[in-house]
């Protein structure tokens, strides 16, 4: 009998593609200490991916992991977190996380699995088809080769249009660094290259009927009371406005008006922060943030015409279609045009439409390209920081747009000194969990009214979540350590229960005059779900203790002191303002200077304050035993730092 | 529970009633709906037992929900053989009493919104009671496409 509590469904559903076999494991065997989500994926990873498997191997694992507020009333819980060996992170391979939105998550606990474990590799092309107890394993040979969006219409044809999918396009397929998991238009995750682990697996698809299952609640009368609390205090946040009133751009305002049919969101989520896009000529979708990363260069190429819009939107949807990360795109688009532009490449050794980059053609050529491997597809697959070894002269163009990890920029990591700090100590682009903390030091400058945060309320909410207006000061790497601790602790613990991170930790209100957010949701949505009472400090504990899991995972596969660093050009000043995307997706900081240096000698004091912090050895980075012990973690501070004879 | 009683065809046609109205343009597709519908009324969260339901179509942008009407003439109520459904004395409101519902699922075949949901162990239907009057998904839904709408009675010429 599998024991039940209020918010977790119960079971963890292991899947071997390679004998076809699945089996139930229960969920509370990981709860109690790590929650769900990304707490719950990390310690499986640790515990069942060795340190040498690589990402493509067959002993690789995906773990898809919802927590227990996914799926419940809780706004903003329709998210789930993949972790296993990435192929994309560099230069390593290393184990990492990547988030997805949407309904598959959520669904999959409707059908009664908080978890699912994909592992071996199957001999022939399949997909999964999960139904209630009903686990099958169906030949894929007719949806290989095709795009993701095909593929979801075929199978929601097969088995009703309630069905929810997840799935990879050519680029999976063809075990692109850069390929990403995709569901519907654009819930996608594309981060962690974690297509190319299911094309290796050759799974095409998860299928998964959102039924049978049911969530248990504690006190329901406390969680809709909770629930309609806190969306009245989450009110206008700006990122709902993104695709509705505030956008970044007049670019954007323009391409809305014409084309926006309506606006979309993620399970349960009052936010609506992806915009429905229809433009003639091409498929219609959603459309949000890094999607927009041929917005430049196509207008550049067009003008503001009907042909750039088609071409900027035909980049989004062939990216989701083909399965691959737009992220991804934002850095290697002008990367080659730098090259091209450098004479390190030409039209005719790399088959590209070089000289008219921002144009449809060119798009199309490069994206189909990579998707299928073909001509100088088959280098630039394997993601631009590792074609970047491959042309003389193209890592020191490659550094402009990409600060660390072989991820493009994402927020100004020149301009801010806790955001160089954040990408450094990650094993990648680690801004798609720091939304809170970046809104409250970065972009509420650029809100319009009603929505502008004064620096003075800014200053009294650092004060009154950090201790210290500091903590949100650009000029100075000062109280920056202690900061981003305690923000990496909170999105370990959103990622874990699993919320979005654009709501949650809740720092700003829209609707409260003060703009005076509340960091207790979390807290009590836990306590109000389970039956058990969380408190806020107690979470940051489980939160600090999911993190340092993670450090020992990365610590583990060899990472030490000198790892946690940017790319060596973002410690010099750049010789020009960069031509980067961050602007269209919404990134910049408006008063920002994105030639500064990241001064070398205080970043590393900076980071030494930060070991002490976390109670890590200030020499190495790595956690110590103490420090593991402490925080509950004694299997693992066995194995990573055994005691001495 | 108090129904109306001999209520004649065209009485049941134009009395006065309330109903649930739902705004598909404004609709996001989120299903916040469904699920404190299904919690309200089953205790768990279990969106396939909610009392309204959303058809999503992500490659449209399309997201219909689908609510209890409590129709000016109820299929299901005329599709009852167990006289379990009936007109609510107070508000008009459709309603089914539990306790004379022989589970045989005639007005979930009758039902042309799929409003009725059954449940396949305890063998008996439900539908959307418009929670004695203040509907919970409409207070809930973050879009505001939700609403009530009222009718007033008539005289049919």
């Amino acid at each position: 009998m599998i024991e039940k509590s209020g918010g977790w469904a119960g079971k963890i559903l292991r899947i071997d593609v390679g004998n076809r076999s699945a089996e139930v494991i229960q969920t509370s065997h990981y709860s109690e200490k790590f929650l769900g989500g990304l707490g719950i994926a990390a310690k499986i990873a640790w515990d069942e991916i060795a340190p040498a498997t690589g990402a493509l191997d067959p002993k690789n694992k995906l773990i898809f992991a919802s927590g227990p507020l996914t799926g419940t009333l809780v706004p903003g819980s329709g998210r789930m977190e993949i972790i296993g060996k990435s192929p994309r992170t560099f230069p390593e391979e290393v184990v990492t996380r990547s988030g997805m939105g949407g309904y598959w998550g959520t669904d999959l606990k409707y059908a009664g699995y908080d978890a699912l474990i994909l592992e071996g590799e199957a001999e022939a092309p399949l997909y999964v088809w999960i139904s209630r107890d009903r686990i099958e394993f169906v030949d894929a040979h007719e949806l290989w080769g095709q795009d993701t969006f095909s593929t979801q219409k075929r199978l929601k044809e097969k088995y009703g249009s309630k069905t929810q999918v997840i799935c990879i396009g050519p680029a999976g397929e063809n075990k692109s660094r850069i390929a990403a998991i995709v569901s519907e238009t654009s819930f996608v995750s594309g981060k962690s290259g974690f297509g190319a682990v299911m094309g290796a697996k050759k799974v095409k698809a998860i299928a998964v009927q959102g039924s049978g299952g049911s969530i248990h609640i504690a006190h329901p009368g406390r969680l809709i009371n909770l629930a309609s609390h806190y969306r009245n205090l989450i009110g206008y946040n700006p990122m709902r406005e993104w695709t509705v009133g505030y956008v970044p751009s007049d670019d954007h305002f323009r391409f809305f008006k014409k084309y926006r049919t309506g606006n979309a969101s993620c399970f349960g989520c009052p936010l609506q922060c992806f915009a429905f896009i229809k433009v003639p000529g091409s498929d219609p979708g959603q459309i949000h943030c890094s999607s927009y990363y041929y917005m430049k260069p196509s207008y550049a190429y067009y003008g503001e015409s009907c042909e750039g819009d088609l071409a900027l939107w035909e980049a989004v949807i062939l990216c989701n279609k083909l399965g691959l990360c737009t992220f991804e795109m934002a850095g290697m688009v002008p990367w080659l045009k730098d090259l091209f532009e450098a004479g390190l490449l030409t039209e005719k050794t790399s088959g590209l439409p070089l000289s008219q980059s921002g144009s449809k053609e060119f798009i199309q050529t490069l994206l189909n390209s990579i998707a299928f491997r073909e001509g100088i597809g088959e280098i630039l697959a394997e993601g631009t920081a590792r074609a970047a070894n491959q042309f003389s002269g193209a890592w020191s163009l490659y550094e402009k747009y990409y600060p660390a990890h072989g991820q493009s920029e994402h927020n100004s990591v020149r301009d801010f000194p806790g955001i160089a700090l954040l990408w450094a100590l990650d094993s990648r682009d680690p801004m798609i969990d720091h939304h809170a903390y970046r809104h409250l030091s970065v972009s509420r400058q650029r809100w319009p009214d009603p929505y502008t945060v004064s620096a003075e309320k800014a200053n009294s909410i650092s004060e009154k979540i950090f201790g210290s207006k500091i903590a949100i000061d650009h000029g100075t790497y000062a109280e920056k350590a202690g900061t981003i601790a305690y923000c990496q602790n909170r999105s370990a613990i959103i990622n874990s229960l699993v919320l979005c991170d654009w709501i949650y930790p809740i720092f700003i209100s829209q609707s409260r005059e003060d703009r005076m957010g509340d960091t207790a949701a979390e807290s009590k949505f836990l306590s109000a779900v389970t039956g058990k009472d969380y408190g806020e400090e107690e979470l940051n504990r489980i939160g600090e203790r999911i993190f340092n899991l993670q450090r020992a995972t990365m610590i583990r596969e060899g990472r030490t002191r000198e790892d946690d660093t940017l790319h060596e050009a973002y410690f010099r000043k750049a010789e020009i303002e960069r031509d980067t995307n961050s602007e269209a997706m919404g990134h910049t900081n408006v008063a920002s200077d994105q030639t500064r240096p990241v001064p070398l000698q205080i970043f590393e004091e900076a980071k030494e304050t930060y070991y002490e912090i976390r109670g890590w050895d200030k020499n190495t980075g790595r956690p110590t035993r103490e420090t593991l012990m402490g925080l509950g973690l004694n299997e693992i501070a066995e194995e990573l730092t055994p005691k001495e004879e | 529970m108090e129904w109306v009683t001999n209520l004649k065809f065209s009485e049941m046609n134009t009395r006065a009633r309330r109903s649930l109205v739902a705004n598909s343009l404004a609709c996001t597709g989120c299903r916040t709906c469904e699920t404190i519908c299904s919690l309200i009324k089953t205790g768990l969260i279990m969106p396939e037992s909610a009392r309204l339901h959303i058809d999503r179509y992500p490659f449209e942008g399309k997201f219909v929900p689908n609510v209890c009407h409590h129709c000016s003439i109820p299929y299901c109520l005329k599709a009852c053989p167990a006289e379990a459904i009936g007109i609510s004395a107070k508000d008009g409101l459709v309603l089914i009493d539990k306790e004379k519902c022989n589970g045989c699922g005639s007005c979930q075949q009758a039902c042309p919104y799929g409003m009725i949901v059954f449940d396949e162990v305890e063998r008996r239907a439900s539908k959307c009671d418009f929670c004695g009057g203040h509907p919970q998904c409409v207070k809930a839904c973050p879009m505001n496409a939700l609403g009530i709408a009222s009718f007033q009675s008539k005289e049919l010429k």
